[in-house]
This record gives structure tokens, C-alpha cells and sequence, in this order.
């Protein structure tokens, strides 16, 4: 395993003690550097009662680059693809090596209670939603029943 | 280097693609140009064509792969693919088990009932294990896609999808008497199920209730020459060192003699998917990232040789490389795909410089087959070999660097090689003086150790950090100030990599020591 930064290990060691509420973040048995996330669906969002998961990778570089987060879970949402990659500014060039794993699946969890179509990363989702959202809201609630809810 | 194309796109650009003309009929499979094969099952092989060609990762993917994409977009269309592949991808083909592996990590995603579905399909079972017998291609094919499955929906969903069913079919898998491709396919198929700790109990619990633990006996075959049953006996000594602890069982790396040993793979080099054996030779990668190594000493001078067994014929990158050259295993880039490493890649049939690539005239490398890597330092040249027979010298490296060269490897999925650093005698040495590592290096006796990875993270996780740790590494004492913003809490190492204030986003003029007083005031 790669030296591995005791960023990272200080990191897990506060997930691990003071949990986020409404996410969990777990790190992988054998890999210090992947953790299983399980984000849950915010009250008042098309998304509620969803469990939603991603995976979050941490590059090498990281701190100095961002994290790598997608979806695991299908989800119906402008600035998610079918890929469930994520268009989210500081996973990009907003990062900031002073955020964490924690600020970042807290600015995920907030991205579904506000979702924006005018940055879309799935086109025809952010098309629907900018013109008929009460349609758009109507079918993130059915992905959300049919894929992200135990049944 | 490396496959893997939908990470590389600019996320920013990428758009859904409109549904084409690839509209599937459901229910009546539609027979392409005369042949056996359904449209979607010729797209699979024409990709598993055309696969070993691709060399760049900017290039686009090949149109059969696109294709399959949009037609795996809906929930009958994701099953379709899943049973072509299962179909059609045959044994011996080294890139197969890849393929698959790389089509459904770029395919839309699957729902949960699309899984359920396949699942249900294939109505696995012990039965259906021993009918399987007679059709080992298919059954090699179900276990790489169950893989696939379990490591897409880790977490809680993979728990609904692993039932009594597959576990009775993937253990019933592992008798002796079965094809050994299937055996090794059944055994990562279980590592990956075992991701999520419920599974891995589950398994772990209906394991320990079998008479003799079927694992415990494939261990034997690790030091095999049958090349696929050598694969099984690492896979499942590494499954019992690091996943399925069984009480009667002591670690490899207690065991393991190491007395000769004085040069081995770097376990504080690695990426962090690599599986390395408990005597340090010997590298395997079962993740879908490109996994690279380096070893432990280091060439500064004159001519050093080294020898690597290809176990596994597919894609590996073997060759020489500096501490500069990175492991971005996410993106597929590995060694080779810098300025600070050379490798050749014997499946492909390319030497790898700066992730550029130049073809040779060797044939296909075959499980068995001894790349010979020799570094001459005193005139800047490196000659690879296989099997006695040599490349034409490259130099492009030496522009970079002159020294400071370790040996080095990237493996993409389920590749795997032994390293001989000069502890066994070589099977094609140089004609010319040259040094081995394992000669001249030395190693304490705690860094022979390979220990399994859990135990190794809770050393690591039990680490107690000082408060006065700089904020962004944690590695060093926080002792620098931005000016003008007054943020501190970094190490001098931290900030000279920062464009602007990790805090306030400010540009910064200075960096100061944080006692010193600020040049304003």
C-alpha cells in the first residue's frame, strides 16, 4: 500500500468518531483510500426515503486534488449522469485542499436538496427540469422509489 | 497504459447520448450478417477485437463499445449485454475476463431489479455448478460478471443479491475437478461479494460448516507450473491471509522463510488494489484500475538485470521507472506513461514511453514466457527480452533521469507475474557483467514482512497524530503563515504546492513562519 498521508488516517479516524447525519462514510476493509457511502435522501427533496449509494476514491495526490465521488444508485437528477458522475464545483476547480470527505458528501447531500439545471451534467434531465420541473420533480420521485428504496 | 475511457472525458461536456438507431427488439433476438451471433453478441466480440489495438486513452472508444452503452441504457438492454458476454467471450481469449469488467463499469448503470433479474436468469445453484461442468467458458463468464456485480453494488444492495443459491454455486465451483478458470473466477468472485462485512460473514460461516475448507486446498497449488492453477493457489492464499481468516490457520507471513531475500516488491510503493504474495515476488490485480509497484532497492550505477515469470498473458507494463514517475491507477496511467518510467507490455506488444508506445516485432507473450529487464546505467540503455531473444535497446528515459531506477510493473484486471531479483539463478542472464538487487541490497528482517492488509490499516488507523499537525498533510508540523490573509496551520511542504489560501481562497504574497511577525505590522 502507498505511504499512506495520515491526512487520510485522521480523516477516517473523525468519520469514524463523529459521524455525519443522514451519511455514511466506511472505508473499505483492505483499502485505506476507497469508502463505501451511503448518502440518504433529504427531507423535502424528490429523494426523501432514498438510500443512495457512492463510492468515493481518494487519488494519490489527495489532499491536493479532489476526491473521486460517484453514484452508485441510479438517480434522476440535472447535475448527475447516467454514469453517476457528479457535476459539482469543488470536485473540480473549486477544490480546495481545507475541504474534506466530510464537506464534500454534506455539499452532495445539499446538491440533491437544490439541484441546478442551469449547470446540467445530464442534459435532457436539466432540459425537463427548466421547462415542466413539476414533471421533472415527479419522475426524480419515481427513480427514487424504484431504485433507491428497499422494497 | 491502462483502459479506461469514461473517467477521462471532460465530465463538463459529457451529455447524455440520444437514443440512435440500436433499438433492440426484446424479446426476438435479432441474427447478425447470417452468423450464429445476435447483433449484441457480435458487438461484444467485435470489441474484445478490437481491444488489444486500442493504445491511447484520449482515443475514442471503439463504435461496437459506444453501442453497447446506448443499448445497455435500458433495463432489457443492460441484460442483454450481461448474457452476450456470458456467451460468447471464449476461454482462452487473454484480454476476456477484462472486457467484461470494462463494459460494465462504463455501461449505464444497472438497476437493482436489472441485477435481480440476471440473477434470476441464471438461477444458480449447486446443481447448476456440477451441470456447468460441461461448459466452462459460460461458467467462467457468469463468476467474472457476479464479480462485477458484487464490487458495482457494494454496500447494503449487494446483500438482496447474494443468496444461498450463488454461494452454493460459487463454492460448489471450487471443487478440484472443476475447470480452474472457473475455480479462480468463483474465488474473486467471492473476494468481491465479501467487500461488504454481512457477506462476508455469511460466506465466512457456511465455509467454516464444510467438512474440508475447500480454499485451504487450492492453496496448494501456488507454486503450480499449470499457469491458471498456479492464479488459483495466489488467489487463494491471498483470500485466506487478508478475507476468510480461519482459526487452525497461521498467516503466510509467519511462516514464510525469507532468509535469501534481500530485494522484493515494495509494499510502501504500491497502489492500493495490488496483491502481493507473503515473499514479495510475486504481484497479482483483480481491481479494474491499473495497479503498479516498485521494488524495494534502487539502481544508481552501472548494469543491473532483472527477470520476470508472465503467469498471466495479458496486459502488464514491466520495466524500470524513477520515484517521480506516479501510480494514477484510476486514470490508467502506470509505468511507462511518464517521462520517469519505461516498460514493455508483451500482450500488446509495445515498449511504453510517456504514454506513447512503439510496436515490436515479438510475438504475444504466453503464460510461462521469461521477460529478461536490463538497465545499463554506464550506457544509458534499456534491453528488454523475452525469453532470450532481445528488443532493440531504448534510451528515451535517460533524457530525464540518470539514475535512481527501480524496477517497476503495472498490471491491469487479473494479471499477474513473479518477479526474480536475483535470489534464483536466471534463466537467460546478459552475456555482460551486470548486478542483481538481491545482491547487492539489503533489507531490515521487518520490511521483509508482507503483512495482510487489515492488519496493516489498524497499525495505521491506531496512529496517534498531534494536534500540531499541519492541517492539510498531517505528515508535519504546522509552521507557515500566508500573508496577506493570516491563515496558517500548513507545513512549508504543503504550502509551496498551493496557488491560493486552502481557507479564504485569497492569493497570497508571502509565507512566513508562523512566530515570525507579519511584514505589515
Amino acid at each position: 500500500m502507498a505511504a499512506l498521508p495520515r491526512r487520510i488516517i485522521k480523516e477516517t479516524q473523525r468519520l469514524m468518531q463523529e459521524p455525519v447525519p443522514g451519511i455514511s462514510a466506511v472505508p473499505d476493509d483492505s483499502n485505506a483510500r476507497y469508502f463505501h457511502v451511503i448518502v440518504t435522501g433529504p427531507e423535502d427533496s424528490p429523494f426523501e426515503g432514498g438510500l443512495f449509494k457512492l463510492e468515493l476514491f481518494l487519488p494519490e495526490d489527495y489532499p491536493m486534488s479532489a476526491p473521486k465521488v460517484r453514484f452508485i444508485t441510479k438517480i434522476y437528477h440535472p447535475n448527475i449522469d447516467r454514469l453517476g458522475r457528479i457535476c459539482l464545483d469543488i470536485l473540480k476547480d473549486k477544490w480546495s485542499p481545507a475541504l474534506q470527505i466530510r464537506t464534500v458528501l454534506l455539499s452532495i447531500q445539499a446538491l440533491l436538496s437544490a439541484p441546478n439545471p442551469d449547470d446540467p451534467l445530464a442534459n435532457d434531465v436539466a432540459e425537463l427540469w427548466k421547462v415542466n420541473e413539476s414533471e421533472a420533480i415527479r419522475n426524480a420521485k419515481e427513480w427514487t422509489r424504484r431504485y433507491a428504496m428497499d422494497n | 497504459m491502462g483502459m479506461c475511457w469514461c473517467k477521462n472525458k471532460n465530465e463538463d461536456t459529457e451529455t447524455y447520448i440520444p437514443q440512435t438507431s440500436t433499438n433492440i427488439s426484446n424479446t426476438d433476438p435479432v441474427y447478425f450478417a447470417n452468423t450464429q451471433y445476435t447483433f449484441v453478441e457480435y458487438l461484444v466480440l467485435e470489441t474484445l477485437g478490437v481491444i488489444a489495438t486500442l493504445v491511447d486513452n484520449e482515443q475514442e472508444p471503439p463504435h461496437s463499445m459506444l453501442t453497447l452503452h446506448d443499448v445497455a441504457d435500458n433495463e432489457e438492454g443492460w441484460i442483454q449485454v450481461v448474457n452476450a458476454m456470458i456467451n460468447v467471450i471464449p476461454l482462452e481469449e487473454p484480454l476476456g475476463p477484462s472486457v467484461i469488467t470494462l463494459l460494465l463499469d462504463d455501461c449505464p448503470l444497472p438497476s437493482k431489479e436489472s441485477v435481480v433479474k440476471v440473477v434470476e436468469m441464471l438461477n444458480l445453484s449447486k446443481e447448476a455448478a456440477l451441470h456447468g461442468r460441461s461448459n466452462p467458458p459460460r461458467q467462467r463468464n457468469i463468476c467474472v460478471v457476479l464479480g462485477c456485480i458484487a464490487e458495482k453494488l457494494a454496500g447494503p444492495r449487494n446483500m438482496d443479491i447474494l443468496n444461498n443459491g450463488i454461494i452454493d454455486y460459487l463454492l460448489t465451483n471450487l471443487s478440484q475437478d472443476t475447470d480452474p478458470n472457473v475455480i479462480l473466477f468463483s474465488l474473486i468472485a467471492l473476494e468481491k461479494f465479501a467487500q461488504t462485512s454481512r457477506n462476508k460473514m455469511v460466506i465466512l460461516i457456511k465455509l467454516k460448516s464444510l467438512e474440508v475448507c475447500p480454499i485451504t486446498s487450492l492453496e496448494k497449488w501456488k507454486d503450480e507450473t499449470h499457469y491458471v492453477k498456479r492464479q488459483v493457489g495466489f488467489c487463494a492464499q491471498w483470500i485466506l491471509d487478508n478475507l476468510f481468516i480461519m482459526e487452525n490457520r497461521q498467516y503466510s507471513y509467519q511462516t514464510i522463510k525469507m532468509d535469501h531475500i534481500n530485494a522484493m516488491l515494495n509494499t510502501s510503493d504500491v497502489s492500493e488494489y495490488l496483491k502481493i504474495s507473503p515473499d514479495g515476488l510475486e504481484a497479482r490485480c483483480d481491481a479494474y484500475s491499473f495497479e503498479s509497484v516498485r521494488c524495494t532497492a534502487q539502481a544508481d550505477s552501472g548494469v543491473w538485470y532483472y527477470e520476470v515469470c508472465i503467469i498471466t498473458p495479458g496486459v502488464m507494463q514491466i520495466g524500470w521507472a524513477t520515484k517521480n514517475s506516479n501510480f494514477l491507477n484510476h486514470e490508467g496511467y502506470g509505468i511507462g506513461d511518464d517521462r520517469y518510467s519505461l516498460a514493455y507490455d508483451g500482450c500488446r506488444r509495445l515498449i511504453w514511453y510517456n504514454a506513447k508506445s512503439d510496436s515490436q516485432e515479438l510475438p504475444r507473450w504466453q503464460a510461462g514466457d521469461m521477460l529478461g529487464c536490463l538497465l545499463d546505467l554506464d550506457n544509458q540503455k534499456i534491453v528488454f527480452s523475452v525469453n532470450g531473444y532481445s528488443l532493440p535497446p531504448c534510451m528515451h528515459v535517460f533524457t530525464m533521469a540518470k539514475s535512481g531506477f527501480f524496477a517497476a510493473a503495472s498490471f491491469m484486471s487479473f494479471q499477474q507475474c513473479r518477479f526474480n531479483f536475483g535470489a534464483e539463478p536466471f534463466k537467460y542472464p546478459p552475456k555482460m557483467n551486470y548486478s542483481t538487487f538481491n545482491d547487492c541490497a539489503d533489507l531490515k528482517s521487518e520490511d521483509k514482512v508482507v503483512l495482510p492488509r487489515h492488519i496493516f490499516l489498524n497499525q495505521l488507523r491506531e496512529q496517534n497524530i498531534g494536534e500540531d499537525s499541519c492541517t492539510l498533510c498531517y505528515d508535519q508540523k504546522a509552521s507557515i503563515r500566508l500573508i496577506p490573509c493570516e491563515h496558517s496551520g500548513f507545513c512549508a511542504s504543503c504550502a509551496s504546492q498551493l496557488l491560493e489560501c486552502p481557507m479564504c481562497r485569497a492569493p497570497f504574497q508571502l509565507v512566513v513562519e508562523d512566530n515570525s511577525p507579519s511584514p505589515t505590522s
